[in-house]
């Protein structure tokens, strides 16, 4: 039975006893065709190419993956990793360099960071007490400090960091990158994002397709619910069982099967054929990879308990199992711009912010590299802006889109590394200055792909992530 | 080379270095040892001739020259000699404007901010370069060569109807029409498929035409008619049924990037009524309303001399309003910028085919289309706002407004009287109530009532369309590189300048100009219109268009695989009366359509991509073909015609036309099935559906409720018209694939339905796969 033979190479596969790609081997078919070959034993049924099968990169890259971690709201970069010493030498003046107008005004002076300050690591990095874990990795983390943007509001800021526009309709940068590498996959989609309760503000927009063909649009997953139908949609059959389904699925393919018989040869229908196959996997896989139970004590104790530990756990579990790209959005509260907190109270806020995923983010960090897939994973955290070294109220800060940090890990980046540079009290970037254009063309390249030559026709023009901008910020390659 | 580029290279080649005209030795110096080097190492990357070459210049500056800093970039003069506050050079390097701030890796040192300041201020003397014959030479220089473009680029020549061409076949050209496909073929040594079988033809007619396929009556009284015009009364009967309007509307809702709003955030103002815009057009088409008349309306049919029809214009308010979210400046313009960028980009691409919306920061890099004509098409959608046009009985419209103004009337009266007792009383009107005598208060408290009794007796509003109208009658300024804060010159409102012939004509100044603007695009000397529109409905019909991209007839799209055949049918559609149930009837009738899709080695080997035309695209229905199609062989399908839609299509029987459709893709359950079967987004016009095949589709078939419910409805049929599992099985490929099944298809559904034959859940399992088979989701 040759169902039953590629079921078996299915679960040996699934058990790790065999990988993937061995599996397809013995089976005697080519990524993409699985399905055909597995269930016809014809070894030259014509390989139906998935938009979904792994292309060549433009060049060899480190990186084989990505995590986004993405910190929605505006994290305060001087409260966070680029330390300022100087705003408390000169709390409550306001020099020239900070009188710039951001959403509102810098008026009210220089306000401290509330929390202290420690150096860590062989690279001696100061980083904010709200950190102490992710402070223990920072010889692993490429820091970039130069970063600003274009407009200080969330929306369009949010919009800018995942699409690199400021409306809603381009490609995220996530279905670019699944559009230039496919997946290595043949049971998930290629690009996941996740939160946990609240999806960050823009929703579908930053994991979204636009015009690209509509296999690149990122699945979300809320990880608040994580019953099956939560994760994907009509994912579970609830009244058939796996035996019953099983007939069910084989009748479908004989039947077109016929049908392809009769039009001797025909792709959307041999890409049916496949993508039934697919289908048909996905609701044991599925389930499978999400449930973060599967998980000893020991990593699971690694991660923390919390709902973006589950998340990072989870993101591990799908770069693993061949994902390309996942982004895992923070939220408390179920607030779409979490970080947003920092406007009434930096010391209230971002302390609870930070307890809620800096475990999530460390555990995340080390299990990578225990497992040797930080050298070919990258991670990404940062918000969409960052928030101005001046006060606003009594005790918080005002967006700032003219400087703040984002960091990177992993896949290509140099670790233990600082880029760019802010002012002296840390309002705009001075040094080395990185839009979010050349955060996209770095990432873009740390993944293989030149920003100026990934590009889509449509409607009679070549589209790029990065539009007409971008450079690939070098210095911070490994 | 773009032509745009060659021109400005010939220009700036063509400056003539004069003389050196009174310059001091030391103005060289200072020059050569200061200026030059400082402008080289931080500018030259991005500004200069080896950045134009290396295709990395930016902004459209160059510093490598005085013509370049003098003609300057998108925004406009670099330097201006003297004058260093006023350039926009010394803004830049000083960092004071976030957009503007270079060098942008970060800012220079101030000992060479002062350099350059000093360079400007004392005249910006270039060794070897005379100023005043440059400023001549920038400012004369055209963006384009006009009449180059009218000549040379296809689309832009006029539409004239080309002789029939020699064919060799003439039993299989039957209509004037085939002619130019067949000529095309035989010049390559292809040859045609076929007639398609009589089965394929009905099924592809019904699903092409109506979007539903036909019953097993109607195959059978087809299969009976033996007479030569059997297809052609179909054709004719299914272009006279409602459903056909129903079926092509959304062919153009595409295009019109249609939503009931609900985009969200930015742009989340919901359009509780758009489904009137959607009604209008399944009217207009199925009236067949003359196409010119079509596209006037929607443009300006409010502003019609007679009789307006201003439910039309929601073709344009159905789009995309954005707001600002914190109010800031730069975000107002942001919202407005994209809010202008959406009309004109939606009016250029559906009617013309032009991308005029690249135009928005600088000239387009391709087409002849500048960024004044962008601003002059972007000034009259300024001039139009959004509003709200009554569609109720004019009683119920007055009777709301009388209602409304009484009871506004009778509490002026309250606060009048008010007034007049607290002068007598010497209180403030909010405090007389205190202070009357028994009489006042009974006088109050009776005023009081009847107020209450009218608030609740104020009848609800009545019932209302989106639509355009007039706002005002003002020119708009070129915002430098799309910043509406940033103005450029003021542009009149008018038509392009490449489809304009003769001198720039502005519209007239008593309004927004669309009435001038649907003349110019419907004015039959324009090339563009009707090839768009022929090209879109051959695409509609074929599922591939003559023109491959059906929404930019640029310099970038593609060229028409048939040239002369589309100017035919252009020139023909407008000698016709721009009557497109006459086009589908052409079509429908050609041996062209009729065609078999059928696999042919040799001529796949050719031409896999059937540019040609060898055979008929098999191609898959569209979500909303295949959901119906599900319905109506199920039995279930409610054909009722317009109306408010639903807003959950999943738990609703009607066509799926009549789904709410939410911008943003993510607000209700509809719209992630929609999405899931290749729905387009509707956040800007859309001109081909892409076609996808992803597990999740299989997903929802295999488990979704919406499955499930019409697996269980087809078992109950099947069982319900037989008694045998043979019939059954015969019944159920008749009715869902409008053929007799095969004696293997037969053995099979025997095979698997086994001893089950009296099970309704194993026949709801067999018909769930059945509903589930490709064959029913594709048009052979």
């Amino acid at each position: 039975m040759k169902f039953l033979q590629h079921e078996l190479d299915y679960r040996l596969a699934t058990q790790g006893q065999l990988t993937r790609r061995e599996a397809l081997r013995r089976m005697g078919a080519g990524i993409g065709s699985i399905g055909l070959a597995s269930m016809f034993g014809n070894a030259e049924a014509s390989a139906t190419v998935s938009p979904l099968g792994p292309k060549q990169p433009h060049f060899p890259a480190k990186a084989k993956r990505i995590i986004q971690l993405f910190m929605p709201g505006g994290p305060s970069q001087v409260d966070t990793f680029d330390y300022k010493p100087m705003i408390a030498k000169h709390a409550g003046e306001r020099p020239d360099c900070v009188n710039r107008k951001s959403l509102r005004n810098t008026k009210m002076g220089l306000m401290p960071s509330p929390f202290g300050f420690q150096q860590y690591g062989k690279c001696g990095k100061w980083v904010s007490d709200i950190f102490p874990k992710t402070a223990q990795c920072v010889d692993d983390i490429c820091f970039i400090h130069s970063m600003h943007t274009d407009i200080p509001e969330h929306a369009g800021g949010i919009l800018m960091t995942n699409v690199g526009a400021l409306q809603p309709n381009r490609p995220s940068l996530g279905s670019w990158l699944v559009y230039g590498l496919g997946a290595e996959t043949e049971n998930l989609p290629g690009f996941v994002s996740m939160s946990p309760r609240a999806q960050p503000r823009g929703k579908l927009a930053n994991w979204g397709n636009a015009f690209l063909p509509g296999a690149y649009a990122g699945a979300y997953v809320n990880i608040h619910d994580m019953t099956p139908d939560a994760v994907i949609r009509d994912l579970k059959n609830t009244s058939l069982s796996r035996q019953e389904q099983r007939k069910q699925a084989d009748l479908l393919a004989q039947l077109n099967q016929m049908h392809l018989k009769r039009l001797e040869k025909d792709q959307d229908l041999e890409a049916s054929i496949h993508a039934m196959e697919m289908a048909f996997r996905m609701q044991f896989s599925v389930p499978e990879v999400f449930d973060v139970q599967k998980e000893s004590q020991a990593t699971r104790d690694l991660y923390g308990d919390s709902e973006f530990g589950k998340g990072c756990l989870i993101a591990r579990r799908l770069v693993e199992e061949g994902v390309r790209v996942v982004q895992l959005s923070h939220s408390i509260d179920g607030y779409d711009i979490a970080w947003d907190t920092g406007h009434n109270d930096i010391a209230g806020g971002h302390a609870r912010l930070a307890k809620a995923c800096d475990q999530a983010i460390a555990g995340l960090l080390q299990d990578l590299k225990g497992r040797g897939l930080l050298e070919d994973t990258l991670v990404l955290w940062g918000g969409e802006f960052g928030r101005a070294p001046t006060s606003e109220g009594a005790k918080g800060r005002d967006h700032d889109h003219y400087g703040y940090t984002v960091w990177m890990a992993g896949g290509g980046v140099k670790p233990g590394f600082s880029y760019g540079a802010t002012d002296e009290f840390g309002l705009s970037a001075v040094e080395d200055r990185v839009h979010v254009h050349d955060l996209h063309a770095t990432v873009l390249h740390l993944m293989g792909l030149d920003h100026e030559k990934l590009t889509y026709r449509y409607s009679g023009r070549d589209y790029r992530l990065t539009d007409v901008h971008g450079h690939v910020v070098k210095d911070i390659l490994a | 080379m773009p032509l745009r580029c060659v021109i400005l290279l010939l220009a700036k080649s063509a400056i003539i270095l004069g003389p050196v005209w009174g310059a001091t030795e030391s103005e060289d110096t200072f020059f050569e040892s200061k200026v030059r080097p400082l402008l080289a190492k931080r500018c030259y990357q991005c500004h200069s001739k080896k950045a134009v070459d290396d295709g990395k210049l930016k902004g459209g500056l160059r510093v490598d020259s005085l013509a370049g800093l003098l003609k300057g970039g998108d925004s406009g003069a670099s330097i201006v000699p003297g004058a260093p506050d006023e350039s926009l050079l010394v803004k830049a390097i000083g960092y004071l404007d976030e957009d503007m701030a270079m060098p942008p890796k970060g800012k220079l040192p101030a000992s060479e901010i002062a350099i350059l300041k000093e360079w400007i201020r004392s005249g910006a003397h270039w060794p070897g370069t005379d100023k005043s014959v440059l400023t001549a030479l920038t400012e004369s220089e055209e963006p384009y060569d006009w009449e180059k473009f009218r000549r040379e680029h296809w689309s832009f020549q006029p539409v004239r109807k080309p002789d029939l061409p020699e064919v060799k076949d003439h039993s299989w050209a039957t209509s004037d029409l085939d002619r130019f496909v067949l000529a095309r073929l035989e010049e390559q040594a292809l040859s045609p498929n076929p007639r398609a079988s009589r089965w394929q033809l009905i099924r592809r007619a019904y699903l092409d035409v109506i979007g539903l396929p036909p019953s097993q009556e109607e195959v059978q009284s087809f299969r009976r008619d033996e007479s030569p015009d059997a297809f052609a009364k179909i054709v004719d009967s299914l272009l006279d049924s409602e459903h056909y309007g129903e079926r092509w509307a959304r062919h153009w809702m595409d295009v019109a990037r249609y939503s009931d709003g609900l985009g969200g955030f930015l742009d989340s103002k919901p359009l509780p009524n758009a489904w009137r815009y959607r009604d209008w057009v399944v009217a207009a088409l199925n009236e067949d309303m003359p196409y010119d008349a079509f596209v006037t309306r929607q443009i300006s049919g409010d502003l019609l001399d007679g009789a307006p029809d201003p439910l039309a214009t929601g073709f344009f308010v159905v789009g995309p309003t954005y707001i600002s979210d914190g109010g800031d400046p730069e975000a107002k313009a942001q919202a407005e910028a994209e809010t202008l960028s959406d009309r004109v980009d939606t009016f250029s691409r559906a009617f013309l085919g032009l991308t005029v919306a690249c135009a928005r920061c600088h000239d387009h890099k391709f087409d002849p289309v500048t960024i004044e004509d962008y601003y002059a098409l972007a000034g009259i959608f300024r001039n139009s706002r959004l509003g709200e046009h009554p569609v109720d009985r004019d009683e119920k419209v007055e009777a709301y407004h009388r209602a409304h103004k009484e009871f506004g009337d009778h509490r002026n009266r309250i606060n009048e009287w008010l007034k007049e007792q607290g002068q007598r009383l010497k209180q403030s009107p909010n405090r007389v109530h205190m202070h009357l005598d028994e009489a006042g208060k009974v006088t109050l408290a009776e005023m009081r009532a009847e107020e209450k009794r009218m608030k609740e007796s104020l009848p609800p509003k009545y019932e209302f369309a989106h639509v355009l109208s007039e706002s005002g009658s003002n020119n708009m300024h070129v915002a430098l590189r799309g910043d509406l804060r940033k103005k450029g010159q003021l542009v009149p409102r008018r038509f392009l300048q490449v489809l304009s012939d003769e001198e720039l004509r502005a519209y007239r100044n008593d309004g927004s100009g669309r009435r001038e603007l649907a003349q110019s695009v419907t004015d039959p000397s324009n090339p563009l219109t009707a090839r768009v529109i022929v090209n879109r409905v051959w695409q509609w019909h074929f599922g591939k268009a003559l023109v491959r991209t059906p929404s930019n007839f640029g310099v970038l799209g593609e060229k028409p695989t048939h040239p002369k055949l589309l100017d035919w049918l252009a020139a023909d559609f407008m000698e016709h009366g721009w009557s497109l149930k006459r086009l589908h009837r052409q079509i429908l009738l050609s041996s062209t359509w009729q065609m078999s899709s059928a696999f042919d080695e040799n001529n796949f080997s050719k031409d896999g991509d059937n540019r040609l035309l060898w055979r008929m695209n098999p191609r898959k229905l569209e979500a909303e073909a295949w959901r119906d199609t599900v319905l109506e062989v199920t039995g279930e399908l409610d054909r009722t015609v317009g109306g408010k839609p639903e807003n959950e299509i999943l738990e609703s029987t009607r066509r799926t036309l009549y789904a709410t459709v939410s911008r943003s893709g993510d607000r209700r359950r509809s719209d992630e099935f929609l999405r899931l079967f290749d729905f387009p987004a509707p956040q800007s016009t859309s001109a081909e559906r892409s076609v996808s095949t992803v597990p999740q589709q299989y997903l929802f078939m295999m488990n979704s409720s919406f499955m499930k419910a019409r697996s269980a409805a087809l078992g109950h049929w099947l069982i319900s018209q037989s008694a045998t599992v043979e019939e059954r099985i015969g019944n159920a490929y008749e009715r869902l694939y409008s053929r007799p099944a095969e004696p293997g298809e037969v053995a099979l559904g025997k095979r698997w339905i086994g001893a089950h034959a009296d099970s309704h859940q194993t026949w709801t399992l067999y018909a769930q796969v059945l509903l589930s088979a490709h064959e029913l989701f594709q048009i052979q």
